[in-house]
């Protein structure tokens, strides 16, 4: 139980309380001084005075006492006009920062239609821990005021004799949405009185839902309103969004209806500094950087001395645990005093999850190591600075990570420390491109066809349709007649019926992860205990025999993987060195559906087998990071067979076209980048669904970036080769659906592969940069900005070659290169 | 996911047959205009070609069609019983049981005493065991002592559309004061049928009913003495009865859908004989648990 003062945040918004002489202005005036070479790029983002508004007159009395119980006197300008939106019965989203108070816009509306009409409510929260949170918070406030209002949350872990009290009795149902797909909707006849009472279904962290996971999202909703319709209820819908570009448009393509956005956060905010940093040049002969890893753990140590709660993003799990170390062994290394740093991630056990989010909102905890799981609402508490140990990907998790620091009207700092990636290089070499850039669109289809034919399955089995009935927008029929070919649905009398004997929901993830998680067993003298989970997308990455698998940095020898038996058994080992695992993507075309020619080459859509394959590990010394050895790791590869439209150019045509294999290879790399840029917008994908791949028509190579805007050839076991080896050389762009059978992506690029063609040109010409940067064909060295062949002309060479606009002179830009 | 894999590889046999003339006339559903008023949804008019190849459906005929025609029509269609509304069939049969007592003792149920004509004996056949909303009763087999012996009667549906009727009738079967006897009724077939029930817009006649399950007391008292506490292990060991010609209780699903698709009703006659024996052992079940001293 925490006090009120510190969840309230209100109470001090005033600012009339003394600042406290440990702020982060110090300290980010001290980094200025101190590495103003390494500071490529400073913003100033001032705070802001709070704006208030009194509690609503029609808000229940007792309600607002218990929120004045709660340290509560009044609201913020955004809950009151969320207030006043739900209450003319609009559909709201709600679009403010990071412990901005969001959690009232909606709570306020449900605890007042439960405590005055006894209607209940859902929330989906993405994640259990999420909806943990949640129920503790309107316990708590039900508990202040005496409100009666019955929450609860159900789940896997809710147990068999608790789940029949919350169908019957439960005012709030807090679950995920992946419990409603499987566990309450093909049930929904056991939440009868529920459904007839749902007045509000509340959706938190709206912009998780994007790509595979949003489509499915929507089509659940589109299930959850037809057996609504069936209880005579119509809820309405709360939504909130961390800030996104397009959070109007993405919750009404979410819910399907009209919304009401609310998107001027009237909390108040302090001053927030957020530095871009490079880190130094060590080797200038080879341009070589200081890791970011060393210039996050210093940024770190600095801010935890100086008495700073501080939060480090890592971009992976190992990347976390190596962090915790370097800082563990600075402020931990006194093993009789409780520990000042944490690390935080997926894998860790719910209970040791839970333990160290407590200890961070109780200010316990001084430094912690996060994956991106903390991007999410989980309450930590507020913290001073945030150091990003890289660049999270997107402009919209940057934000939303620099979010954690700021505690009421103090100033914090937020530091993005480059890696050696180019995007980060790009990133830090063009500050004004990251202050100006607008956070990213989120996407969803939800009319994807497999999807939709999954979950029209799954309502198929939860009502009957109508002859004629529509599934959202979509004429359902075409999709009833396939089911029923398949006996699984029976026409008759203008009905279809569900007959056959399955439980459909069962066999439609909606996370699109791959089956089946990995237990961490520790078998150290003689034991037999769990001490971690890893999920299978994870699990050949980090779980190899060999691998050092770390748990709240303490190194952990993989002795046996049962892949089948999805166990892995380690050691407690005292190792100096960490291991990491080396892997690739090979790619290989199976059957073509269709081709054309495409200029003085071919375009076809087919099947494709994709191959990631994890060939072995590097073991990595702590503190020097030297490599210290290689281990090999022989593991079942990861396959997905899955669509994809590719382009290639013969052999004759680039010989003539290119000084060199290897110029025509960047020009593919280059040409590939643009070609994944102007399709994800094309069929409104998420990058992430969508991927890009080089290599050859036959499958015997394939290329990667090397990370400076050239191409690595690669054959089919993984090792280097020259590109002049090959007999064959017929580089191959492909644009692959990255789900397994495809998600329906690929056919629509292959019919607008013209358009496509000319629209990456456009991108290419329509960019100020002279040699190529992340917006056209990817990150290039700068010393490529003044050479003769730079991969944006190659680039252009491989677009106007398959436009077959020439011989690839184009934009002029040979003549003057 | 090998489901989605086999509509690919049909997907990629009907590339080669039916060339997409329309597809590339027919702009592909990302380019259609933006959802603007949400106001009617209308409903797309049809599938987009390329869509419909994806998912290997062939070109749309016309409107609406039953698609699960009868394949082959058999000869032998008869279910037995009177068509008491179209598509429910209607038995009855009166197996003589003498010396049974007027009040059973249900004390191994951890009941008081309960009048022999109260009780109501009933076995549900069902379209699968998968649960949720969507496995449905087929047929309803129910069991009372009437005139000196037991009265079976069973409700069977060859329809979809008999089913309200089917529940209605047996809703009618079940006055207040009733007592239900099943074998694992109160997990099974009692929370199935309140399912139907709902759905179909009925108010559920079991609800607040004295519900003996006798899975439990069995369990009680027989388990670890034999392989195991399935009725039809009882009736043999127990009750000395030896079934014929009986069809597996996990084949009633098959034997229904074959005649639903115009089979043989064969097998949905041995369906009602396994639900007849069903309720046959209940009902000497339940007698022989009444009379064993505690």
């Amino acid at each position: 139980m925490l006090p009120a003062t510190q969840i309230a945040p209100h109470r001090h918004a005033t600012g009339l309380l003394p600042v406290p002489e440990k702020t982060s202005r110090a300290l980010t005036d001290r980094l200025g001084r101190k590495y103003a070479d390494r500071i490529t790029g400073c913003i100033h983002i001032p705070g802001r005075e709070g704006s208030y508004a009194p509690f609503p007159d029609d808000l229940p009395a007792a309600l607002a006492a218990a929120l004045q119980a709660r340290g509560i006197t009044r609201l913020y300008s955004h809950q009151a006009q969320a207030w006043a939106a739900t209450q003319r019965g609009e559909n709201t989203v709600v679009v403010t920062p990071t412990a901005s108070g969001k959690t009232l816009c909606y709570t306020l509306p449900v605890v007042a239609a439960a405590m005055q009409k006894k209607a209940k409510a859902l929330y989906l929260f993405p994640t259990k821990a999420l909806a943990q949170d949640q129920v503790a918070e309107l316990l708590e406030l039900n508990a202040a005021g005496n409100l009666g209002v019955r929450a609860n949350t159900f789940d896997g872990d809710t147990p068999g004799d608790a789940r029949q009290a919350i169908r019957l009795h439960g005012d709030i149902v807090v679950s995920n949405p992946d419990m409603l797909h499987q566990g309450i909707l093909p049930h929904h006849t056991k939440w009868a009185q529920f459904f007839e009472n749902l007045q509000y279904v509340v959706i938190d962290e709206i912009h998780t839902y994007r790509g595979v996971f949003g489509s499915h999202l929507a089509n659940v909703l589109r299930r959850l309103k037809r057996v609504c319709a069936f209880y005579g209820a119509n809820p309405q819908f709360i939504l909130c969004s961390a800030t996104i570009g397009n959070p109007k448009e993405h919750a009404e393509a979410v819910i399907e209806a009209p919304v009401t956005a609310i998107t001027q956060s009237g909390a108040p905010t302090g001053d927030k500094s957020v530095l871009l940093w490079n880190p130094p040049v060590v080797n200038p002969d080879l341009g070589l950087r200081a890791s970011a890893r060393s210039q996050s753990n210093r940024i770190a140590r600095l801010a935890i001395k100086a008495g700073l709660k501080t939060l480090v993003f890592a971009q992976s799990r190992t990347m976390v645990e190596v962090l915790t170390k370097y800082l563990k062994d600075v402020f931990d290394h006194d093993p009789r005093k409780p520990a000042r740093i944490r690390a935080y991630r997926g894998g860790y056990l719910p209970t040791e999850r839970r333990a160290a989010e407590r200890d961070m909102r109780a200010g316990r905890i001084d430094g912690i190591v996060s994956t991106s799981a903390l991007e999410l609402g989980v309450d930590i508490g507020s913290l001073d600075v945030v150091v990003l140990n890289g660049y999270p990907g997107s402009i919209a998790g940057t934000w939303q990570r620099l979010g954690r620091a700021g505690r009421r009207q103090q100033p914090s700092l937020g530091v993005l420390v480059a890696s050696s990636d180019p995007l980060d290089q790009y990133l830090v070499r063009h500050p004004e491109f990251f202050e100006g850039a607008p956070p990213e669109h989120a996407r969803l289809h939800a009319d994807q066809p497999l999807i939709l034919l999954d979950h029209i399955r799954c309502a198929a089995f939860e009502l009957p349709f109508l002859r004629g009935e529509t599934f959202g927008p979509v004429d359902a029929t075409p999709y009833l007649e396939l089911l029923a070919e398949t006996d699984v649905l029976h026409y008759e009398g203008e009905r279809w019926e569900w007959i056959a004997d399955s439980y459909p929901a069962n066999a439609v993830g909606l996370r699109s992860v791959a089956d089946g998680n990995f237990v961490v067993v520790d078998r150290s003298e003689g034991k037999q205990v769990i001490i971690a989970e890893v999920d299978y997308s994870a699990a050949a990455l980090t779980l190899y025999e060999g691998a050092i698998h770390m748990v709240q940095s303490v190194p952990y020898q993989v002795e046996k993987l049962d892949w089948d038996g999805r166990k892995a058994f380690v050691t407690r080992t005292h190792v100096d060195y960490y291991t990491d695992a080396i892997d690739y993507t090979r790619l290989k075309v199976l059957e073509r559906f269709d081709g054309a020619i495409a200029g003085q080459g071919s375009t076809h859509h087919g099947e494709v087998h994709v191959v990631r394959r994890v060939s072995g590990y590097k073991k990595i010394r702590y503190y020097t990071h030297e490599n210290i050895g290689y281990g090999p790791v022989t593991l079942p590869d990861q396959e997905l067979h899955t669509t994809a439209v590719w382009w290639q150019l013969p052999s004759a045509v680039l010989d003539v076209a290119f000084p060199s294999r290897q110029d025509a290879l960047d020009g593919f790399l280059g040409a590939a980048y643009a070609l994944h840029i102007v399709a994800s917008v094309s069929v409104m994908a998420e990058a992430r669904d969508l991927q890009k791949a080089v290599g050859s028509g036959d499958g015997a190579w394939f290329a990667s970036s090397d990370g400076r805007g050239r191409g690595q050839l690669r054959g089919g076991d993984g090792k280097p080769m020259d590109p002049a080896a090959p007999e064959q050389f017929i580089p191959t762009v492909y644009l692959y659906d990255a789900y397994p059978g495809g998600i329906g992506l690929s056919e629509p690029l292959y019919l607008r592969r013209a358009d496509l063609l000319q629209r990456a040109r456009d991108l290419l010409q329509a960019c100020d940069c002279p040699a190529g940067c992340p917006a056209c064909v990817g990150p290039v060295l700068a010393s490529d900005e003044k050479s003769t062949h730079p991969p944006k002309h190659l680039a252009a060479r491989v677009l106007s070659l398959l436009e077959g606009t020439g011989s690839g002179s184009l934009m002029g830009s040979d003549a003057h290169a | 996911m090998p489901d989605v894999l086999e509509k690919l590889r049909r997907l990629r046999q009907d590339a080669g047959v039916a060339a997409p003339a329309r597809a590339t006339a027919r702009a592909p559903a990302v380019d259609e205009p933006a959802r603007d008023a949400f106001a009617p949804p209308k409903p797309r008019p049809e599938v987009p070609e390329h869509i419909r190849r994806l998912l290997g459906i062939r070109a749309k005929a016309t409107a609406p069609r039953p698609v699960a025609a009868p394949r082959v029509q058999a000869t032998d269609r008869h279910v037995p019983g009177e068509e008491i509304a179209p598509g429910l069939h209607y038995t009855e049969e009166h197996v003589p049981w003498h010396d049974t007592p007027p009040v059973l003792d249900a004390a191994f149920a951890k009941l008081g005493p309960i009048q022999r004509e109260r009780l109501l004996h009933f076995d549900t056949e069902t379209t699968g065991l998968a649960g949720g909303t969507g496995t449905r009763a087929f047929m309803i087999g129910a069991a009372d002592w009437r005139d000196g012996g037991l009265r079976l009667r069973q409700l069977t549906i060859t329809t979809m559309a008999a089913e309200a009727g089917m529940l209605r009738t047996f809703a009618g079967w079940l006055p207040p004061g009733t007592a239900l006897v099943s074998y694992n009724g109160k997990c099974y077939d009692a929370p199935l049928l309140n399912t139907r029930y709902r759905l179909a817009r009925q108010p559920s006649p079991l609800t607040g009913l004295l519900h003996l399950d006798l899975l439990h007391p069995a369990r009680r008292r027989w388990k670890g003495r034999w392989e195991n506490c399935r009725l039809g292990t009882l009736e043999r060991r127990v009750l000395d009865i030896v079934r014929e010609d009986d069809l597996p209780g996990s084949e009633a699903p098959r034997a229904w859908l074959d005649y639903l698709r115009g089979g043989s009703a064969r097998d949905l006659r041995r369906v009602a004989e396994h639900n007849a024996q069903d309720l046959r052992s209940l009902a000497g079940l339940c007698l022989h648990l009444a009379s064993l001293e505690p």
